[in-house]
């Protein structure tokens, strides 16, 4: 019980970054509840799949995916661009210190010289953010290239 | 058929085109994917007239044509950097819905082009905002308290600067290496005298407002989507910004002697 209270006020806390970003990207003042909503849905059940011992790089898929959909009837029913939910909603799951921290590396490798520290910090970390994006990315398309075959636009 | 184009004398293709393209550099400029650039393009040319629309993308430009039974006009925009404004691009895809339900209006197009508005958020509503988000990602990541405390201000202060250095039209690679110079300054004063257990935490987190997110997602998008070139360009902007960034962080761990994170 006690651990389902943390994974919801984890998800909880996942919303305030999906709002304060949408607000980076500018998005319309009356698309930030639903931002909210999505932060906290796909974040929230990202945690509960990694807490059933999926791996992080197919819980992010898996979560992905869902708010890519979840999207596409969002923007139907509010003709809105489908980026200005899908975004901001999978902001919180977006690998921001890994990809740091490789970046860091290859910098600190050139200052100091390679050693296999640095080296395998950089390779394990790029792989993660890559692998993550990469999840993030393929979640989101999923959805629109089923409206590619259809050949219809959403909105 | 015939008879719908016949009436569209040259200078009429010309302006229909001017409008056109001015639509497809703005969607461009504020951050759309390649798709969508294309698809309203062309929605909004066969809605005000034309057989179709061809267009060809790069990073930095954008190259039109319009035709209208054996007669085409092209021309080429470049495209300026601008930040990122979804709300714009909404306002552009609600005002190409509108044409295709009045098709053949290109004044109400051109006046409502000229109404669009960028509608910023204030400053005192976006800095804590931003602060805050921040801050909850350091907590998701296992901060403590004052460790929470200390990433809302490096990120307030940071995008105060960043807001500052952009409004001054300063190149963007310039305001987020500043930017990650001063929030790693301030985040660093989770070290001083062990104000918070978790300064690495603090560290990382402090300069999260700077995860170019929206040039990442859309270069996997158009990727994905055939437009290999446009997703190879927004894929070398992200990295460079993640780099520079990279830069301003190191800079200021350098100066102020913090070995790793």
């Amino acid at each position: 019980m006690m651990v389902w209270f943390t994974l919801l006020l984890n998800a909880m806390w996942a919303a305030i970054p999906a709002v304060g970003f949408g607000m980076i990207f500018n998005v319309p003042r009356s698309t930030l509840p639903l931002c909210a909503v999505g932060g906290a849905f796909t974040y929230g059940l990202r945690d509960v799949l990694m807490h059933n011992h999926f791996s992080i790089e197919l819980s992010t898929f898996i979560a992905a995916t869902a708010i890519g959909i979840i999207g596409v009837f969002w923007s139907r029913r509010y003709v809105m661009p489908r980026p200005v939910y899908t975004v901001p909603s999978i902001i919180p799951m977006i690998p921001g210190t890994y990809a740091y921290e490789m970046m860091i590396s290859l910098v600190s490798m050139n200052s100091d010289g390679v050693t296999d520290a640095l080296l395998s910090s950089f390779i394990q970390n790029g792989l993660h953010a890559i692998s993550i994006l990469f999840a993030i990315a393929f979640g989101l398309v999923l959805p629109s290239m089923y409206y590619t075959k259809r050949k219809k636009p959403i909105i | 058929m015939l008879k719908g184009f016949l009436t569209i004398s040259y200078e009429e293709q010309t302006r229909i085109t001017t409008v056109v393209v001015r639509v497809a550099v703005m969607l461009l400029e504020y951050g759309a994917e390649s798709r969508l650039i294309e698809q309203l393009s062309s929605r909004l040319g066969v809605a005000l007239g034309c057989t179709s629309i061809e267009i060809s993308l790069i990073p930095s430009a954008i190259v039109l044509t319009t035709l209208i039974g054996d007669s085409s006009v092209t021309t080429t925009r470049r495209a300026h950097e601008q930040p990122i404004n979804m709300s714009i691009v909404h306002q552009i895809v609600t005002i190409c819905i509108a044409a295709e339900q009045s098709p053949r209006d290109i004044m109400m197009v051109e006046r409502s082009l000229a109404n669009i508005h960028a509608n910023p958020y204030p400053g005192w509503f976006i800095v804590p905002m931003i602060g805050l988000s921040c801050a909850a990602f350091s907590h998701l990541q296992g901060a403590d308290w004052p460790g929470f405390w200390i990433t809302f201000l490096a990120a307030s202060v940071g995008m105060m600067v960043r807001r500052a250095l952009s409004s001054r039209n300063y190149s963007l690679l310039i305001v987020f290496a500043f930017t990650a110079f001063v929030c790693t300054l301030i985040a660093s004063l989770a070290f001083y005298h062990d104000l918070s257990s978790t300064g690495r935490v603090v560290l990382s987190s402090s300069v999260l407002l700077l995860v170019p997110g929206l040039p990442y997602i859309n270069s996997m998008l158009d990727a994905f989507k055939g437009y290999i070139s446009m997703g190879w360009g927004r894929w070398t902007q992200a990295t460079l910004l993640t780099l520079m960034s990279s830069l301003g962080i190191m800079l200021a761990m350098g100066l102020l002697d913090i070995k790793g994170w």
